[in-house]
């Protein structure tokens, strides 16, 4: 059995309450996965340790069969991480933005140049290469990050939000992008307010409340577990979380 | 003031006006500080105000010549800042504060709305310069002297004249250039005119006649009495309790208010209608190839980034070279003809305050004022190596400038420039370091208040600059 892209296990964390308790959470390799949740229900506190940006109090955190917490930069090397705010830098070009992150990874330039004009053309971003990021839309500053979490060729996409704000050509343009990632063999794990996008694009999904898994599975499975076939992922979601089941 | 409001008529020109008032009385607050501190400030001030006051009880104050210059080159400087800071808040206004489409699509005209923007403006810009100047003034009028209650009255003229001419100047800008000049521009003129009074003060206190450089200015104007008659001579009059200098003066600024509301209420509309257009700065079309961005390793990553951030940001370059200049009177006592300090110690210890103030804010920029934190912690970069990058970056970026003073050095004496250089090194840093170890993280936007962060940084960056300055100084001058 292959390694999984992501691996959870009995993560918990509290600030001022338990954000995170005892969470375990796999994502496959060639597998997008959406973690839905109501507001603070401890999804983005989630990802957030994953990428090594929170510390957990307990549990583990395993990406391809690599100990996040024991070695951190072997992790990063596979994984991108894309929050719902960019992570740019306002005065720097898209080009000169994806020549940073592929320096901070290491990548090669000769290898680098040519996978950053193939993203920036793909993403519709050619023609602003050389323009700052500062008066660029928030579609269009989505991405640029995103073409910066490509940049390394990631083995695990970490998204938290990743529509937020879009239109619907952009929404397409990211849910394109994810899509071929996880065609290629990467694992992605998306956390999203837009049922609809959890219901069309993922291969599973999990609902999480108050920092616990309340359900996980396939959208049919997850229907069958809130008592009907007939249900929309919304009903399904209302259910589940009301009850919390 | 929101109880005032509920007593006007809403949507009515004071009720607009007293709601700019009270944005940009809590703007202006936060922006200097906590209420405490200013609570602090202000009644230790007022009782300083008292205490003149009583002594003055019974002391005429006369419209005499002295008083009138002395008050028409206050308001001369005042207003020139006043000015500077009615550009920024203008191009706050128009471009950041993101109300005024709330304003201009509700059912007022558009001039109402102009003329309580400019209100607004003129409080913004008259808070510092009230905090100052009325809890002495107004004690002093209170207890026998009431014509000086023509002081706030001064005041608000010159704010409202001020905030008009500052909005005029923004538009002008703005339409032959763009918000991001007219912004760079009230940035730099203002911090001329301060950099300017400073070190015009410090020549003249340094200079052969060792005066007092208040003395002076008050001598020159004396001498040429701008201020004691005809139109000039208004202000002075005004502030003293002169009744038709104050109607002049107060009807004045009230004409050039309303003349600003019938002439810029179009191009207001018309430069706002435009501002998302350009608020983007244009490079052109795009033409050539990416492959220049990509650099092998991390420092040259780190270098190209942190360069490019500090040159596209003119403003935070300039305020960097404005500290400097604010050391440049640190120098000057070793050129007054052998009765100060001898040259080549002084130079040196020049050079090492400005290494270490240089390096110091460059460090913070690239250490502390990172944008995308989470970036960096996302990358498959050991911390300590990104911040190793980093503080490099900052040291490469200061190294022509640092290099100045001890070249000078070198036109004199070769070994007094190795010691002056090694010290100034040694200094950069250790402040750089000192950044790098204690210094708190934050935008780079927060750099005009980073010591706010941390206290002991800039107390350790002080001791350590000075001692090393003084090291430096002593060395070079058992060298010569």
């Amino acid at each position: 059995m292959s390694e999984a892209a992501l691996e959870i296990q009995g993560l918990s964390k509290s600030f001022d309450k338990q954000v995170v308790a005892n969470l375990d959470l796999k994502v496959r390799p060639g597998e997008l996965y959406a973690l839905l949740g109501p507001n603070g229900a401890g999804k983005t506190t989630t990802l957030r340790m994953a990428v090594g940006l929170t510390r957990p109090e307990s549990g583990s955190v395993h990406i391809f069969g690599i100990d996040a917490l024991a070695d951190p930069l072997g992790a990063k090397r596979l994984t991108a991480w894309l929050p719902d705010e960019p992570m740019l830098y306002d005065k720097l070009t898209p080009g000169e933005y994806l020549g940073f992150v592929a320096g901070l990874w290491r990548i090669p330039p000769g290898e680098a140049a040519p996978e950053a004009e193939r993203l920036l053309r793909w993403l519709e971003l050619w023609e602003q290469r050389d323009t700052p990021c500062e008066g660029f839309s928030r579609g269009m500053k989505q991405k640029v990050a995103l073409a910066g979490a490509l940049i390394h060729r990631p083995r695990l996409l970490i998204l938290d939000e990743p529509l937020t704000g879009l239109d619907a050509n952009m929404a397409r343009s990211v849910k394109d992008a994810l899509r071929a990632q996880v065609d290629e063999g990467a694992g992605v794990i998306v956390t999203t307010h837009i049922l609809e996008v959890a219901e069309r694009l993922a291969d599973r999904i999990g609902i999480i409340a108050e920092g616990r898994l309340l359900a996980e599975g396939t959208l049919a499975e997850l229907r069958a577990r809130a008592g009907s076939d007939a249900l929309t992922l919304e009903d399904a979601f209302i259910r589940l979380t009301r009850t919390g089941e | 003031m929101t109880w005032l409001m509920y007593r006007l008529t809403p949507g009515g020109f004071l009720w607009l006006m007293v709601n700019e008032v009270r944005l940009a009385t809590r703007a202006a607050r936060q922006r200097r500080g906590g209420n405490t501190i200013w609570a602090i400030l202000i009644a230790v001030y007022t009782a300083a105000g008292f205490w003149l006051a009583s002594n003055l009880v019974g002391v005429p104050i006369p419209p005499a010549p002295l008083a009138l210059n002395l008050i028409l080159a206050v308001c001369v400087l005042a207003a020139s800042f006043m000015t500077t800071q009615a550009m920024l808040r203008s191009q706050d206004t128009l471009y950041l504060a993101g109300d005024l489409d709330l304003l201009l699509t509700a059912p007022m005209p558009p001039r109402r709305v102009l003329l309580a923007k400019l209100c607004g403006i003129a409080t913004n810009i008259v808070f510092v310069f009230a905090a100052f100047t009325l809890p002495v003034a107004i004690p002093v009028a209170l207890l026998g002297h009431p014509g000086l209650f023509g002081v706030p009255l001064l005041l608000l003229a010159l704010a409202m004249v001020s905030a008009c001419l500052g909005l005029a100047i923004t538009l002008l800008v703005v339409r032959i250039a763009s918000p991001r000049t007219a912004r760079t521009i009230a940035q730099i003129v203002g911090a001329f005119l301060g950099a300017g009074v400073f070190l015009g003060s410090q020549f003249l206190s340094a200079g052969p006649g060792r005066e007092s450089a208040g003395r002076a200015l008050l001598d020159w104007l004396m001498r040429h009495n701008f201020g004691g008659e005809g139109i000039a001579s208004l202000p002075g009059r005004a502030a003293l309790g002169d009744m038709p200098a104050m109607v002049a003066v107060v009807g004045g600024a009230m004409l050039v208010f309303a003349g600003a509301g019938a002439l810029l209420g179009r191009v207001f509309l018309a430069s706002y209608q435009k501002a998302p257009a350009r608020l983007t700065r244009s490079r052109g079309k795009a033409k050539g190839g990416i492959a220049g961005h990509f650099r092998k390793g991390l420092f040259a990553t780190m270098f190209a980034k942190e360069a490019r951030l500090l040159r596209r940001d003119p403003q935070l370059a300039f305020t960097i070279v404005l500290r400097l200049i604010y050391l440049v009177p640190i120098a000057l006592p070793a050129f007054t003809h052998g009765r100060g300090p001898p040259l080549l110690p002084a130079l040196a210890f020049a050079s090492v305050l400005i290494a270490g103030q240089l390096v110091g804010s460059l460090a913070w920029l690239t250490v502390s004022g990172e944008d995308s934190p989470d970036l960096i912690a996302v990358a498959p970069v050991e911390k300590s190596a990104a911040e190793r990058a980093k503080l490099a970056a900052a040291l490469l970026i200061a190294a022509p400038f640092a290099l100045v003073l001890p070249l000078a050095i070198a036109l004199v004496s070769l070994p007094a420039a190795l010691i002056a250089l090694a010290m100034t090194g040694a200094c950069g840093l250790a402040a750089g370091l000192v950044e790098l170890k204690f210094q708190r993280p934050g935008p780079r936007k927060a750099f005009g208040n980073r010591r706010q962060g941390s206290f002991l940084v800039g107390l350790l960056t002080f001791l350590m600059t000075g001692v090393l300055g003084a090291g430096a100084g002593y060395l070079v001058w058992l060298a010569t």
